[in-house]
């Protein structure tokens, strides 16, 4: 009896946690929608506005002075496929930015073995401040070139998109090692930091192990670290910072939801990690003025005291009562009705301090009566998407994931395993 | 010359040192509050050029770029608990925690210049305090030494200083007495020596008519 009792309870506890895994578990109302959707439409303008209109390279910051980052860049290509499909700018505008970014990506901007350099001059697209050619950054403007592509089939776009990816040496970053290295520079060659453990890094992976070119082995996938840790009930494969952005930046092309690695799912992962965080920041709204059940959002982004890797536990758990409401906003695929309450709350409480014509800026601490004057690109990069994501059926995951790369991907890793048995 | 040169620096070593403290002191005093002045007009200087937009910015860029390596990269994180003279500009409540770290290096190598230079200032200070001291404590030991002998009945003594010493009008005026004094006291000792005592009576009377003491009414 208690067997079968057991049993029943445990398929009601998976009917609950399987329907709430699903973009359209939860249904916003029209008004709710449309903050949303205003939302997306303001942070589009962050991309339009900060980008240049000669080479197209994005701004990494809306601070005066920001050199382009490349990963800003790419968010950049997304943005504009995104905003034209919506008629938010005008198609031929959006195609003419894309052409001019993917142009200079081609033939300007500084790369070694096809990994674009972390910072570039927005003029000139030369590398600046020593910085190094980052595989993560690489990986970020190629996906979004590669999206970019998927919106523009046929056109030069999808050419120059596909010549990028396939210029990329993945193999090479492993500087013979199993783990894909963070990056390289002239001065001292190879970083001694390699991506061997959970973070934002199975969308570089994904491009890597799926290139036409120069993939790296299978067992690339297989080598990197899954650590796994507890926070108030919510089991987490974590990253080491315990940072949201960590959880949603692969998530914003791949779509993770019916992928299996081995008994672990990313999106209810990443669902779980973003309970973590929320619950961790609540943990601390007695001592923040920051922290509340509608203001939580623990992650990388700039603070009082300079830009900061703030997350939740499990992972190191760094924070000083700064909130980044795009954190919060970005899960809102994971956890659409405490990302939903959280945007409205940031919106009717502090619009006048926090949002501007780019959306929300970057971050805030109440504490210290302290909110940032800037927006940081890849920050309303991922806001976009996600944003994107979870407004329109997944569209930018169902572009993505059509791509040859992907599928070779998860075919040689064996992640679509599970989906397929258990729709059989 | 060179028998004129000191063999010992520390001739009344108690007043020297003396002498030096009181000149030391005020000087390290004066030192430490120019010093600091300077110190905190030149680097609130700095710090409120730092102000200037496009200064500011591309620091703030700088920064921004160590930053986000630091974030991204696994690297020991400095304690906050750690004490600097930055913390003695408010200015820094501006700067983010890699600015403050960049001015904090950049104090902490001024400050070490600064110390051995201050050490080796103080080192000469107390050095020229001993020498010039030395000038002084001198003549006032040749002073001493001319007395005890006087006092021990040697009316030959007298004060000899260096080139150079000070008190010279003042030794030459004890010399003066010493010489007058030794004067006296000799014609007396020569009358003492007569034949004739009445002679020798009228000689000392009519000497020492000529001072007075605490015997004169």
């Amino acid at each position: 009896m208690l067997r079968r009792l057991t049993g029943l309870f445990s398929a009601i506890l998976f009917f609950i946690i399987s329907s709430v895994s699903t973009v359209k578990a939860f249904e916003p109302v029209p008004e709710d929608r449309e903050l949303l959707s205003k939302i997306e439409r303001d942070t589009l303008q962050y991309f339009v506005r900060l980008s240049d209109k000669d080479t197209g390279l994005t701004r990494d910051s809306s601070r005066p002075g920001s050199p382009s980052s490349i990963a800003t860049t790419g968010f950049a290509l997304a943005a504009y496929a995104i905003g034209g499909s919506h008629g938010w700018i005008p198609k031929s505008y959006a195609y003419g930015r894309l052409l001019t970014t993917l142009r200079t990506l081609k033939t300007k901007a500084a790369h070694k073995e096809g990994f674009f350099y972390h910072f570039l001059d927005q003029r000139t697209g030369k590398r600046i401040w020593t910085s190094e050619a980052s595989s993560i950054d690489t990986a970020l403007v190629v996906a979004g070139a590669l999206l970019a592509a998927q919106y523009y089939p046929g056109t030069e776009v999808e050419k120059l998109a596909h010549e990028i990816y396939a210029r990329v040496n993945w193999k090479w970053m492993m500087n013979g090692s199993n783990f894909l290295c963070m990056g390289w520079t002239p001065e001292s060659h190879f970083l001694p930091y390699y991506w061997d453990s959970y973070s934002e890094h199975m969308l570089l992976q994904a491009l890597a192990i799926g290139s036409p070119t120069f993939p790296v082995p299978k067992q690339a996938w297989e080598a990197w670290l899954r650590p796994q840790g507890e926070y108030n009930g919510h089991r987490v494969v974590y990253s080491s910072p315990g940072s949201l952005f960590t959880y949603q930046f692969s998530h914003a092309y791949i779509d993770f939801r019916q992928l299996d690695d081995g008994g672990i799912n990313y999106f209810e992962n990443s669902r779980e990690a973003t309970l973590a965080n929320r619950d961790y920041s609540l943990s601390f709204s007695g001592k923040f003025k920051s922290y509340a059940g509608d203001s939580w959002g623990l992650s990388a982004s700039v603070g009082p005291g300079g830009y900061k890797a703030y997350g939740a536990k499990p992972g190191g758990g760094l924070h000083d009562g700064t909130i980044a409401p795009y954190a919060a906003l970005s899960s809102i695929v994971f956890t659409p009705e405490e990302s939903l309450r959280a945007a409205r709350f940031f919106y009717e409480n502090y619009q006048k301090e926090l949002y501007g014509n780019f959306g929300f800026k970057d971050a805030f601490n109440r504490d210290k009566n302290w909110w940032a004057a800037e927006y940081l690109g890849i920050d309303q990069g991922i806001t976009l998407l996600m944003l994107e994501n979870y407004l329109h059926e997944g569209v930018v995951w169902e572009k993505f994931m059509r791509l040859a790369a992907v599928q070779k991907w998860i075919e040689l890793t064996g992640l679509g395993k599970r989906s397929i048995q258990t729709k059989n | 010359m060179a028998e004129n040169r000191r063999r010992h620096f520390f001739i009344d070593k108690p007043l020297q040192l003396h002498y030096m403290i009181s000149v030391v002191a005020p000087l390290l005093i004066i030192n430490i509050v120019a010093i600091f002045g300077f110190y905190i007009g030149i680097w609130g200087k700095v710090l409120d050029a730092f102000s200037n937009e496009q200064i500011r910015n591309e620091m703030v860029t700088a920064s921004r770029m160590v930053e986000y390596d630091q974030a991204r990269y696994p690297t020991a994180s400095p304690s906050s608990s750690d004490f600097s003279s930055l913390s003695l500009f408010k200015q820094t409540e501006k700067l983010s925690q890699r600015q403050r770290e960049i001015f904090k290096n950049i104090l902490n190598d001024t400050n070490r210049s600064l110390l051995w230079k201050f050490g080796l200032l103080l080192l000469f200070t107390a050095w020229g305090t001993i020498f010039v001291s030395h000038k002084v404590a001198g003549p006032l030991f040749r002073f001493s030494k001319a007395l005890d002998a006087v006092g021990d009945g040697d009316y030959r003594a007298r004060v000899f200083l260096r080139k150079g010493d000070q008190g010279h009008p003042v030794a030459r005026e004890f010399n003066e007495t010493f010489e007058k004094t030794d004067a006296l006291l000799s014609d007396i000792k020569t009358a003492s020596k007569e034949s004739h005592p009445a002679r020798a009576v009228q000689i000392i009377q009519e000497k020492l008519s000529k001072i007075q003491t605490s015997a004169d009414a």
